[in-house]
């Protein structure tokens, strides 16, 4: 560490040297007042050149591991010594010419006299072409000693409504140390977080598409960063919404009327049965809830259900496979068997027992002992390396993503490198010692003082929140519980944020921030009212996760019908009807056995075992189906590893796989059954409907679905055959067209 | 060209061929020979007071005749069928009424020898036992209060009981199951009568449920990983207690590590509880050495922060029990010296506690078996504390696993004392690498074949500073049985038992006394020695963690059936007397009653000073051998000594020969049997064939009744050759690789005369 210090102010020491030497050269040949005249600054000129052109990009000269062709830049500008010894010293300083400028090899490149793979990023007669030869002119120093630094970056107007087609400019407001401020709109970065919904141009124009919501653009200038937020209205009249049951209702029902988008209409019983069904328990409604609930005439029936649906276990087993695979509860050898089931059964009790989400949080970050004896010590044998375990924790329950920051400047926030290593000295006092299962230790606090060194500067860091001071840690102190007191803090801008925003896309299929766990102040969310409420209520609660389910599933907001009105067609996120989803792989394995009256075996696991109830990724290997249709494989911690999008492979396993074929055929199965019962064909088909839709048929499904059932045979002449009663076949076939629906696939 | 290349290809063939041989030969091997080993009882245990029938499964039962526990309150014979022949493997159990309440241990005196044991606990509840398959809610077994079912779970299952309870009724959920050795991590669930699971139990913990209705309530109980058969017992407890009352969980085995719990001598005449809140260095509760503290880690991340003065130069010992207590904690204490203000204190280390070192090095969970798997080290602390100032001192004590859990059963017992030198003494059958790869943790009873040796690794861990030397011993052996103990040196943590029989020992069985002895202070001291031994036959710990415990009592036998493989003795039992720094010749005797795999055994040595010994390697096919030990090298001290020579060997084992003997002659006297009554029968038919009209019918009547007579005689031939058969092929010699060991050697090493 020493020497690395030494050797970086030894270096430091030089360059200032070094430019002051540079400057007092240039000095008498400055002119000053008129802005042509002033001296180019490294820092503030040279290198917003390069970054509006886009040297510094990932994909350019900010390359790790080199740049492109020996040329190495720093991403976007971030370390400016770095990139000014690059550009100036390292080489032998063969891209600077001081003696004619217009030959320096920076210049050339960058203009493409000399072949240049990155193209022409700066023509001959462009203001940057011009600015960087000026400062290689005025003795390419790295600081004209006495440039102000830069403060702050605003945009003008902050927010804004634009018509759908319409466009905003923006300005960009440099403001500098000295007061001073400077007009960098040409020289900003501009970045929508929607980009169906907007684009920016780089001469900072907003254009909107013909989405209506809320969108925003990040106005990135040399690290600092200003974000400007519209609002796109649809413009239709809202002459009516429904009651309003909670605050989700007013937030959600305020922005539908300044948007002008008018809302559907409350779903029908039969529909909200099946859909809260699905979401709080991952299952279809049986065929007796259905019934009891489509006879209810209770007025409150809707609030009932999700009572009774929340102290079910299905309720817990249905979240516990949601968190199961983001906590990375991975079946790597035979032996983690027992870790995986205890540690998935621990998340599974927590939840039934509806233990409060900061102690549930709190448990697995300061877990200690063996995973039996504390499953929640399973997470730290999945995840060993500090950095993934702080970065594992960050985008989990904090939404934010840390992974840039290790190594330099996060691109899209304020955190530091400095942040980052801080926030992993949390994680550096864990002991381990090996137990009797191979490759599984057991955890404990290890007396320290917690730190850890960032690897760039060298510097021991003491943990540190994403920059927030968590105060004096003593030795004998688990830092890990110190985060989690600083995560359960009502002031906590993250953490209840993050789980809020995780639940609502739950239930809405789109977060109020998306990506669900990407939140940041470049990335508002879309409805940033109803978003404030939600975490005041959570937190108000005490973290409790029943209560804020039953909120979002007992408001109207949740309920209102998935079938377009004439004008909410467009709306993809603001919440004006219920976006339909494909049903998760698990669910869906469920509902087809639950229809079809057949059942999945699962290694290990009592027959019967729902596949919502798998405690690991393991039973993805033995089920063609759970592969197919997208179940994690508990590798990350992003809800986007399960895979939710339609496929060819998934419509030819339901319609033509020899396991969706066995399913039906089984001969416990309904159709079985329904060939050997002696009720009515009718009734046969009420039923189906009831067990795949939670509705019994319509007027023309029935005839349908009965003429195809009474339909007689037909012998080998082609001859009709009289049949007393449909056989297990024409059920079979029947069952298999309902579950190739969409009303069956997707949630609706 | 094509030449030169075909020597190599042939002989990488020829290596090929070699290796797979080796493989082979390698993987035919079993390892070690056979030994009884009861395995399961049904039920787990009983009512004080009550008799009823247990049933017993295990390995290499064969005439088990006698069923016997590990206290004289609890009383077994053998089970008679109505027919007053043996019920096999069942017998009559009674419980005394005044037996005490708590583990017990049951074991099968056989053909072998005792067996392993098994937990057999003994309650004051009435018993169930499950006698169908209760795997459905429909299936459910109906519990009564306050009683307790012994029952077994089957793989991919879930086990379904019910119970009626009232209102506000406190109920107590208890399974035992590892705590009676059982291979059952179980889940115990209360559910409501629909069987939607209401409160969960999975850490082995006890569920206190309160009755939210009157009503019917359902319990269900599967293994974590749904994982059943045989070895999967439980005794599942369910009472209702007050409101309040303390309640205590069904007794349970010690961990191995317990055996150095509590220090002799230790009483509750001094005890006195902590007071919280004592979190705070400001809040430190103030004692005054010595003390006897006791305390909960509790509630979550609990820190208790102790005061005392003490001045330079004292040395104060501190002991913590916790974890030797049967929790799951990892106490860790540091004390420092308080030096300014109040307002502006420093504190600085003084000294750092954590973990009773385990005394050999453990068996890791790696490829290699570089250990015994038996851990006698602790999580808990033995620990000196020095005082470098005069002054205020803090003593900071936390559980190192307790930072999220809030359990206030995680008690602990906090000792600070001045030195009292001591020790504490355990012992297991001795593990050892026997073959490649053999990573195998079986229980292994002291069932001594007639001629053999047996090793028994002893350890210890020493209290406050005693470093002397240990010497072991054991009383109360059967009838031709001794031992001898190769003591524990100075300083050091191991020794070995050896237990030897001799060839012609009668069969026996008794209760031993192992005890070690040293002197403290100048005081003679006796210890006991716990037993340990694993709870059940582990053929490849890589698979299957090993699960030692501390056992009851240490039964010992010998057996007659079966004699040893061989004997390896000195050829004189003496004293071998020898100079310091001479050689001494040893002549070995090797009685063989076996046939080996391979000539020789290659022999290290056992004893204080003697593991430096050279392997040296003796024929497994001649009946002596020499042990040449070079005192020179070994610079000897004078003094006597005891060692022994040890190695391991594959034995050419046939299983029972006995049976097979006794098979040949069963079937002798089933054929000379079925002859006689053949030819009888043919008279008799004979006879009815000739027989006057007048006495056809009571002629024909004998002939048939011969005849059927002769045809169950065939019968009972076909089923003796059967026997035969089996008896024969189990007899087939199999590969089997076992330690073996000599008898002990004791050697006197004179002082070298000075010359002159």
């Amino acid at each position: 560490m020493t020497t690395l210090h030494t050797a970086y102010s030894s270096r430091l020491f030089f360059l200032r040297v070094l430019n002051s030497l540079v400057v007092l050269l240039v000095f008498s040949g400055m002119t000053s007042g008129a802005e042509d005249t002033r001296s180019v600054s490294f820092v503030n000129d040279v290198v917003p050149v390069l970054t509006k052109a886009g040297c510094n990009m990932g994909i350019c000269h900010a390359k790790a591991g080199g740049g492109q062709n020996g040329f190495q830049l720093s991403l976007l500008g971030f370390e400016p010594l770095e990139d000014y010894e690059s550009v100036v010293k390292e080489g032998h300083g063969r891209r600077l010419f001081p003696s004619v400028p217009t030959k320096s090899l920076f210049l050339t490149k960058a203009s493409g006299e000399t072949p240049h793979g990155g193209g022409v990023k700066l023509p001959r007669n462009s203001e940057g072409y011009r600015l960087i030869r000026k400062w290689i002119e005025e003795g390419a120093t790295y600081s004209t000693g006495k440039e102000p630094t830069l403060v702050s970056v605003q945009v003008e107007p902050k927010r804004g409504l634009i018509n759908m087609g319409e466009e905003q400019k923006l300005k960009a407001i440099a403001k500098y140390s000295d007061g001073s401020i400077r007009d960098v709109t040409k020289l900003a970065l501009y970045e929508s977080n929607i980009s169906a919904m907007a684009e920016a141009s780089e001469d900072g124009v907003v254009k909107v598409n013909d989405i209506p919501g809320k969108v925003a653009v990040m106005v990135r200038y040399q690290g600092k960063i200003a974000v400007f937020t519209a609002a796109v209205p649809l413009g239709a009249p809202v002459t009516k919404v429904p009651a309003s049951k909670n605050f989700i209702d007013k937030y959600v029902f305020a922005n539908l009327k300044e948007l002008g988008i008018p809302p559907s209409s409350v779903c029908d019983d039969a529909t909200f049965l099946r859909r809260v069904t699905l979401d709080l328990c991952g299952r279809f409604p049986t065929e007796e809830e259905a019934a009891a609930f489509q006879a209810s005439t209770d007025k409150n029936k809707r609030d009932q259900v999700v009572e009774s649906l929340l102290r079910s276990p299905n309720y817990a087993d249905y979240f516990a496979s949601k968190w199961v695979p983001l906590l990375k509860n991975r079946r790597d050898a035979t032996a983690d068997i027992t870790s995986n089931f205890a540690f998935h059964a621990w998340i599974r009790d927590s939840l039934l027992a509806n233990v409060p989400y900061d102690q549930m949080v709190r448990e697995l970050l300061g877990a200690t002992g063996t995973v039996v004896g504390n499953p929640p010590v399973a997470w730290y044998k999945r995840v060993k390396d500090p950095k993934e375990q702080l970065e594992d924790i960050a985008q989990l329950f904090l939404g934010v993503r840390m992974q840039c920051a290790q190594c330099h400047h996060h691109p899209f926030e304020r955190w530091s490198q400095d942040d980052y290593y801080s926030l992993s000295a949390f994680f550096s006092q864990i002991g381990r010692k090996p137990t009797g299962t191979r490759g599984e230790d057991l955890i404990f606090h290890k007396r320290g003082l917690a730190q850890a060194k960032n690897v760039k500067s060298g510097m021991m860091l003491k943990p540190a929140a994403l920059g927030d001071n968590v105060g004096e840690i003593s030795p004998d102190e688990d830092p890990r519980l110190r985060l989690g007191n600083w995560m359960s803090s009502k002031e906590n801008p993250f953490f209840a944020k993050a789980l809020v925003n995780r639940y609502w896309k739950h239930f809405f299929k789109r977060a109020l921030i998306e990506p669900e766990d990407d939140i940041r102040d470049t990335n508002p969310p879309t409805n940033p009212e109803l978003m404030a409420a939600l975490e005041k209520q959570f937190i108000s609660s005490g973290f409790d996760l029943k209560q804020l389910v039953k909120l979002i599933t007992q408001s109207h907001a949740y309920q209102l019908s998935s079938m377009p009105n004439e004008y909410n067609l467009l709306d993809r996120q603001n919440y004006s009807r219920f976006y339909p989803r494909r049903l998760q792989a698990e669910v869906l394995l469920d509902a087809i056995d639950q229809l079809a009256g057949s059942s999945t075996a699962f290694a290990n696991l009592p027959p019967g075992t729902r596949a919502i109830s798998l405690p690991d990724n393991s039973y993805n290997n033995s089920s063609a189906f759970l592969k197919v249709f997208g179940r994690p494989n508990s590798a990350s911690v992003c809800e986007c590893e399960r895979i939710q999008s339609s496929s060819l492979a998934q419509s030819l396993h339901l319609i033509n796989s020899g396991d969706i074929k066995a399913k039906l055929a089984t001969g416990a199965g309904r159709a079985a059954q329904f060939a050997k019962s002696e009720s009515s064909t009718e009734e046969k088909v009420n039923e189906l409907y009831l067990a795949a839709f939670s509705r019994k048929p319509r007027p023309e499904e029935l005839k349908t679905a009965l003429d195809y059932l009474n339909e007689p045979m037909l012998d080998a002449k082609g001859q009709p055959i009289a049949k007393k009663k449909p056989t297990k076949k024409d059920y079979q076939d029947l069952i298999w067209a309902l579950m190739n629906t969409k009303e069956f696939l997707f949630n609706h | 060209m094509i030449r030169q290349y075909r020597q190599p290809l042939t002989l990488i063939a020829g290596y090929c061929l070699i290796a797979s041989l080796l493989t082979t030969t390698a993987f035919a091997q079993l390892v070690c020979l056979p030994a009884p080993r009861l395995l399961t009882t049904k039920p787990m245990g009983g009512q004080v007071g009550t008799s009823f029938d247990v049933k017993i499964t295990g390995q290499n039962l064969d005439k088990s005749d006698k069923l016997s526990f590990s206290h004289p309150g609890i009383s077994a014979k053998q089970k008679l069928g109505k027919d007053g022949q043996p019920v096999p493997y069942t017998y009559e159990v009674t419980i005394a009424k005044d037996c005490p309440k708590g583990i017990h241990e049951a074991r099968v005196l056989t053909r072998l020898g005792v067996s392993s044991t098994r937990v057999f606990n003994v309650g004051e509840l009435p018993e169930a036992i499950q006698s169908k398959a209760n795997t459905s809610l429909e299936t459910a077994m109906k519990l009564d209060l306050n009683s307790i079912c012994n029952a077994v779970m089957t793989r991919q299952k879930i086990d379904f009981y019910t119970f009626e309870a009232n209102k506000g009724q406190r109920i107590i959920v208890d399974c035992a199951a590892k705590g009676i050795d059982s291979k059952l991590n179980p889940v115990v669930i209360i559910a409501d009568e629909k069987g939607m699971d209401l409160q969960v139990e999975r850490r082995g913990g006890m569920l206190d449920f309160e009755v939210p209705e009157t009503g019917k309530y359902v319990i269900k109980l599967h293994g974590l990983t749904y994982d059943g058969g045989p070895y999967h017992f439980y005794r599942l407890a369910i009472r209702d207690v007050a409101k309040g009352e303390v309640v205590s969980r069904q007794p349970a085995i010690q961990a191995v590590n317990a055996f150095s719990w509590p220090p002799v001598g230790l009483t509750g005449k001094t005890i006195r509880p902590e007071s919280e809140p004592n979190n705070q260095h400001a809040q430190a509760q103030k004692i005054t050495l010595p003390c006897d503290i006791t305390g909960s880690f509790y509630p979550a991340a609990d820190v208790d922060t102790f005061e005392f003065t003490a001045k330079k130069g004292e040395v104060w010992w501190v002991e913590v029990a916790s974890e030797r207590l049967g929790r799951p904690t990892d106490p860790s204490i540091v004390v420092q010296y308080v030096s300014g203000e109040a307002s502006k204190e420093t504190l600085t280390d003084v000294v750092e506690l954590s973990d009773i070192a385990t005394p050999i090095k453990v068996s890791s969970n790696g490829y290699s078996y570089d250990g015994p798997p038996y851990n006698a080290g602790s999580s808990d602390i033995i620990g000196k504390v020095e005082i470098k100032q005069d002054g205020v001192h803090r003593l900071q004590l936390r559980d190192l696993f307790g930072g999220t859990r809030n359990d206030p059963k995680n008690i602990y017992r906090l000792i600070i004392r001045k030195a009292e030198p001591d020790f504490a003494l355990v012992g297991w059958a001795l593990h050892m690498n026997l073959r490649n790869g053999d990573r195998s943790a079986y229980s292994k009873p002291i069932a001594l074949r007639a001629g053999a040796t047996m090793p028994i690794e002893v350890v210890v861990v020493r209290r406050d500073g005693f470093t002397g030397e240990i010497d072991l011993f054991m009383d109360n052996l059967p009838e031709g049985v001794s031992a001898a103990g190769l003591r524990i040196p100075k300083g050091k943590t191991r020794g070995i038992m050896l237990i030897s029989s001799e060839a012609n020992a009668p069969r026996g069985l008794t209760s031993a006394a192992f005890f070690g002895r040293a002197t403290i202070n100048g005081k003679l001291v006796t210890r006991p020695c716990r037993m340990a031994s694993m709870q059940w036959p582990i053929r490849d710990a890589s698979g299957e963690v090993p699960s030692p415990r501390l056992l009851v009592d240490v039964p010992v036998s010998v057996s007659n059936s079966e004699l040893a493989p061989i004997t390896i003795a000195p050829a004189e039992k003496k004293v071998w007397e020898v100079t310091a720094g001479e050689k001494l010749t040893i002549p070995l005797v090797h009685a063989r009653r076996s046939e080996f795999s391979g000539a020789n055994i290659t022999l290290k040595t056992y004893g204080d000073g003697f593991e430096r010994v050279p392997a040296f390697d003796a024929p497994l096919t001649k009946d002596s051998s020499q042990a040449v030990l070079d005192l020179a090298v070994l610079k000897t001290a004078p003094g006597d000594y005891q060692i022994s020579f040890y190695g391991y060997a594959v034995v050419k084992y046939r299983e029972n020969l006995e049976a097979v003997a006794s098979a040949k002659t069963a079937l002798m006297q089933a054929q000379q049997e079925a002859e006689a009554l053949t030819a009888e029968a043919k008279k008799l038919a004979d006879v009815a064939k000739t027989a006057p009209d007048a006495q056809r019918v009571n002629a024909n009547t004998a002939a048939k009744e011969a005849a059927k007579k002769a045809k169950s005689a065939e019968a009972i031939v076909a089923t003796s050759d059967k026997q035969l058969k089996s008896a024969t092929a189990r007899s087939k010699p199999k590969d089997i690789v076992d330690i073996i060991v000599s008898t002990p050697i004791t050697i006197r090493v004179n002082p070298a005369k000075k010359a002159k």
